[in-house]
């Protein structure tokens, strides 16, 4: 049966708290999910107070304070600090989101945020989840221009319409998507069967590969998706679209891979 | 690792191997297909059942045995009956897909469905015919 409850060693206690010293009367407190593989300890959440005259308004902002202030132990994956790379993706405030483009003014708990790792995902260390097998299902989808014409001399000709499909004429196309898996770990259906689901990230990428008129090998990925468990696992939930910090709308591309299935059996 | 039947299996195989799995089972469209095709079919059939329900439940055997033998009344209730019956069967399956994990409790699970909504199908459909033609 799909899991509902915590595995006994995965159950998440109280931690240790930090005050912040010296501080005025503009201050913060961030429960964070800490775990480390070394030892048998169970998970906990710990409690870091923070000076917010000291610190940045992003809720990365507050774990670099953190990380460089009050507990150099805190481990999480950070890198471009401006949306681009995915690699901050973590649940904030019961919202899988980009720590480093959400706000923490804009979180909806006024104090207490918690912040804890994208869930139903091994957990490597503290905010750092396991993310091998959506990056194996992603591969598994062969995310690059497949032809079988000979190569042609010059660019790959695509018209702005079709380019439009793509990148979004908003710029919210599949295209623009991150890989930062906030979509796919917001996903039920993908939380009970995402060994075999391919989640809405790889299939909005799919769509954006069975979508690319460049490509010569629409049919086969077609094929390839069509199946009870990469595919129809969907259940139009529509967390997805609600999670994606980009703005992208994974629950529409999955159904139009489905339509083109559709398309192609009448 | 995999898990199944509460047991953990746990495999030595490359994160590619396991993505891919046993690949793609190049079916599942008739399924989604024809959950839509009856969700849409049950729209105007359950709104006349619903309409007609309140007259049959304080008719008496008799007015409900004339009511039925309008043919019209006795071909909507029939395909009513086959779009609900079919509908409920690919809705549970994929309950079943969804939250059933083990690979021996799966299938058992998937046939007892199909037996009992088949069962509970054809029954329904006697009883239309036999009030009809009794």
């Amino acid at each position: 049966m799909a899991k509902f409850t915590l595995p006994k060693n995965s159950k998440i206690g109280k931690g240790k708290s930090f005050k912040a010293e010296n501080a005025g009367e503009n201050k913060k407190t961030f429960r964070i999910y800490r775990w480390t593989p070394d030892g048998e300890e169970n998970p906990r959440l710990d409690t870091y107070e923070i000076d917010m005259d000291k610190c940045g308004p992003m809720v990365l902002d507050a774990l670099i304070y953190i990380k460089n202030n009050i507990d150099p132990t805190l481990t999480f994956r950070r890198s471009c600090r401006e949306g681009i790379c995915g690699s901050c993706a973590m649940n904030i405030d019961g919202t899988n989101t980009l720590a480093c483009t959400k706000a923490i003014e804009d979180c909806r708990s006024d104090d207490n945020i918690k912040i804890t790792p994208l869930p139903h995902l091994p957990v490597v260390k503290d905010l750092v989840p396991d993310l091998n097998h959506m990056y194996a299902q992603y591969a598994s989808i062969e995310p690059w221009m497949k032809t079988d014409s000979p190569p042609p001399s010059q660019e790959r000709l695509q018209s702005p319409e079709d380019a439009n499909r793509l990148n979004g004429a908003d710029g919210h196309g599949p295209a623009m998507c991150i890989l930062c898996y906030c979509c796919t770990t917001a996903c039920p259906s993908y939380w009970w069967n995402g060994d075999r689901y391919l989640g809405p990230s790889t299939l909005l990428q799919a769509s954006r590969w069975v979508h690319d008129t460049r490509d010569e090998a629409t049919g086969e990925r077609l094929d390839q998706l069509e199946d009870p468990f990469k595919l129809y696992r969907c259940h139009t939930i529509m967390n997805c679209t609600s999670a994606c910090p980009k703005g992208l709308n994974p629950a529409k591309e999955i159904a139009e891979v489905k339509k083109r299935i559709a398309e192609r059996q009448h | 690792m995999t898990e199944s039947c509460g047991k953990t299996h746990k495999k030595i195989e490359t994160p590619l191997a396991r993505a891919k799995g046993l690949g793609s089972a190049k079916s599942g469209y008739k399924h989604w297909w024809m959950q839509r095709v009856t969700a849409l079919a049950l729209i105007p059939l359950s709104v006349w059942l619903l309409f007609h329900l309140p007259n049959i439940f304080t008719a008496s055997y008799a007015e409900a045995q004339l009511w039925m033998s309008d043919p019209w009344n006795a071909v909507t209730l029939l395909l009513f009956l086959w779009a609900a019956f079919y509908h409920a069967l690919l809705g549970l399956e994929v309950i079943i897909e969804d939250y059933v994990h083990c690979h021996v409790g799966k299938p058992v699970m998937l046939i007892f469905t199909r037996f009992l909504f088949l069962g509970a199908g054809v029954m329904a459909v006697y009883a239309v015919l036999k009030i009809n033609f009794a």
